[in-house]
């Protein structure tokens, strides 16, 4: 058990790294937002749910409300987080951000 | 003016500073906080007040006196947010923006054109154009209800666990907020409006003073809880416990609407009108 869990949360970690990389190295800001998203849902799931798992390990009632509580987070960050970078986006759209484009293609 | 102001401050500043050269050293074993009143809050609160969160038995029952000062001066921020913003003046703007709801139709009225009512076909947006975004609304609709009971939960869930007044007041304001931002302002408004708001948030204070008031009525000190036990039917020390669930309620309530006046009145510039 305690393998199964040491492994979500390392896949966890990997997202975690590869947004947090991600957000420096993209070049403008909706790229930038597009692991910012992924970080937060993907890198979340996977840590969460290994410590639901880690939380209910020696069995009992209170510690599954625990564990259901710690997954009442991921629910509540699936339905934010992807609305805030939507807006967030929408908000570059109408302040007039321009994509980034290859110079390649610019000339 | 600017250079008495600067003295004044200089002046205030230098005597706090003054002032806190008297206190003890920070974390000093030897200083009377951590000599005997720490410990007795540490090793008394559960026989006392029957509360196993010692933060909040100190805030509220211990140094009662303390935090209703605070929330006075939430207040006192409140009121000052409408005092020094507040403009009743209303200028009519050089051009109303509306929306046609179904059809998505942005319609752009002129100075003394006819407005059209607000209803379900018909919706006035700022005068900086926005899209009709159903995505935040929805979201929006679906989140505030669960944020507003989690800030009950950590209002009432004091006692246990981190929490209490002005935090569960922080949050149901910030739900409040989120409203006025997910839809627009006026609709913020029209739900709570401003002098329901201003009431609750003197309401909130008058909930706290009232209560040490009650105890003085039942023949005890001013806010020393125990003397409530007749009204609860229990004993002192429970009624303790109970009197500083009504005292954060009352914080939770002031919190609260001094959050929404101070968000009504720095997000429109006073006019009420239109915001973020």
């Amino acid at each position: 058990m305690t393998i199964i869990i040491t492994i979500i949360l390392l896949c966890g970690l990997v997202f975690f790294t590869g947004g947090s990389i991600g957000i420096i190295r993209f070049p403008d800001f909706y790229s930038r937002l597009h692991p910012a998203g992924k970080l937060d849902s993907a890198g979340l799931l996977f840590s969460m749910s290994a410590f639901a798992l880690y939380t209910v390990q020696p069995f009992s009632l209170s510690a599954l409300f625990t564990s259901v509580k710690i997954i009442l987070i991921v629910v509540f960050v699936f339905i934010t987080s992807p609305t805030a970078i939507h807006a967030i986006v929408d908000a570059g759209v109408r302040a007039g951000l321009k994509p980034w484009e290859k110079e390649s293609n610019l000339k | 003016m600017r250079i008495t102001g600067l003295i004044l401050i200089l002046l205030l500043g230098g005597l706090l500073i003054y002032g806190a050269l008297d206190f003890p050293i920070w974390g000093d074993p030897q200083s009377p906080a951590s000599n005997h009143l720490s410990p007795y809050y540490i090793e008394h609160t559960m026989t006392d007040t029957s509360v196993p969160n010692v933060v909040t038995s100190v805030l509220a029952d211990y140094r009662g006196y303390d935090t209703m000062f605070e929330t006075v001066v939430i207040f006192t921020a409140g009121i000052v947010s409408f005092f020094l913003l507040r403009i009743f003046k209303k200028a009519v703007p050089e051009s109303r923006l509306y929306r046609h709801i179904p059809t998505g139709v942005t319609l752009r009225i002129e100075k003394g054109g006819k407005v059209p009512d607000e209803s379900n076909h018909f919706e006035r947006i700022d005068s900086v154009w926005i899209p009709y975004d159903l995505v935040i609304r929805t979201t929006c609709r679906m989140i505030i209800p669960f944020i507003q009971i989690f800030a009950l939960y950590v209002i009432a869930h004091g006692h246990h666990s981190p929490g209490g007044g002005f935090q569960g007041g922080v949050i149901f304001g910030a739900s409040v907020v989120l409203f006025a931002i997910g839809f627009n302002l006026r609709q913020a408004i029209k739900q709570l409006g401003e002098k329901f708001v201003t009431f609750m948030c003197a309401l909130g204070v008058s909930i706290y003073a009232g209560t040490g008031i009650f105890c003085v009525l039942m023949k005890s000190k001013y806010l020393d809880y125990s003397a409530l036990a007749a009204l609860f039917g229990t004993d002192p020390v429970t009624a303790r416990s109970h009197g500083i669930l009504i005292v954060e309620i009352g914080v939770g309530i002031a919190v609260m609407a001094a959050m929404i006046m101070l968000y009504y009145n720095l997000a429109s510039a006073g006019k009420h009108d239109e915001g973020l």
